[in-house]
C-alpha cells in the first residue's frame, strides 16, 4: 500500500503534522510506502488524481483527503483499504 | 505638470479618471466597491467618489487577478493577504498553486470534451444525411443509454 502527502513548499500545517502521520501509517501497515510530493513538481499527477487544495493525501493512487486528516482518520482510511483488499 | 500618477498618494481621483488610468469603466468600478474590493477615499461636495492614487494599484491588482482565473471571493482573501502583516509570499504562493491545481483541473476536462466533439466530428462524413443517421446525435444519445426514436 501506498500513502502520497501532496504539499505546498514551505506549508509549516504540513511539516507539523508530517511525522505523526507518517507514523499512524507505518503503525497501521507495517511497511507501507510513504511519499512526500511537492504539488509544483507533480502539478500533472496531481490534476490527474483529482487535487484541488492542499495539503491532499492519496491513498494508492485515489485522493481519499483532500485537507490533512487526523491520525485517527489516517488509520481508520488505510484499516478499511486493506479490510477491501482482503476481502476481494 | 507632472503626470497623476506620480503624485502623493493623497491625490484624489474622480471615478471617471482613475477607470480611464485603469482601463475599466465607471460601472466595474461601482461593481467593485459592491463587491467590497475597493472603497473610495472620499466624496466630493457633489457626491462624488475620489479614489487615492493607490486604488488603481488596487484596480489593476484586481484586473490581473481575475485574469489570472481567481474570482472575486478569492481575490478579496487575496488582497486581504497582501494586506496582512501575519502573511507571508508562502501563503500567496499556496493560493495561486490551489488555482492552478483547479485550471488545469478544468483543462484537462475540456480537453476531455473536445477529444470527444473530435472524434463525434470523424464520425460524420456526410452533409446531407438524414437527421435520423446523424452519428453525432446517435452517439450523444447513446451516451446517455437512450436509444435514438425514429421521427
Amino acid at each position: 500500500m501506498k500513502v502520497e502527502l501532496f504539499y505546498t513548499p514551505g506549508c509549516k500545517k504540513c511539516a507539523d503534522a508530517r511525522d505523526d502521520l507518517k507514523a499512524a501509517a507505518e503503525q497501521t501497515i507495517p511497511g507501507i510506502i510513504w511519499r512526500e510530493l511537492n504539488a509544483l513538481d507533480e502539478l500533472n499527477y496531481a490534476v490527474e488524481l483529482g487535487v484541488a487544495t492542499l495539503p491532499a493525501l492519496a491513498i494508492d493512487g485515489e485522493l481519499v483527503f483532500s485537507s490533512l486528516p487526523t491520525c485517527r482518520q489516517l488509520r481508520r482510511a488505510l484499516t478499511e483499504r486493506r479490510r477491501g483488499e482482503h476481502g476481494r | 505638470m507632472r503626470p497623476v500618477l506620480d503624485g502623493p498618494s493623497s491625490v484624489q481621483l474622480t471615478i471617471g479618471k482613475i477607470a480611464s488610468l485603469a482601463h475599466v469603466s465607471a460601472d466595474t468600478l461601482r461593481y467593485y466597491e459592491r463587491e467590497r474590493l475597493i472603497k473610495p477615499a472620499a466624496k466630493s461636495t457633489g457626491g462624488y467618489r475620489l479614489y487615492e492614487r493607490d486604488a488603481l494599484r488596487r484596480i489593476r491588482f484586481i484586473k490581473q487577478a481575475q485574469e489570472c482565473g481567481f474570482n472575486l471571493a478569492e481575490i478579496r482573501s487575496l488582497l486581504a493577504l497582501r494586506a496582512s502583516n501575519a502573511a507571508c509570499c508562502r501563503d500567496v504562493r499556496h493560493v495561486a498553486l490551489e488555482k492552478k491545481l483547479q485550471l488545469e483541473a478544468k483543462i484537462k476536462a475540456m480537453k476531455a470534451m473536445s477529444g470527444a466533439l473530435t472524434r463525434l466530428i470523424r464520425e460524420c462524413s456526410t452533409d446531407s444525411g438524414s437527421l435520423d443517421d446523424c452519428p453525432i446525435l446517435t452517439a450523444l444519445e447513446r451516451s446517455n443509454g437512450v436509444k435514438r426514436r425514429s421521427r
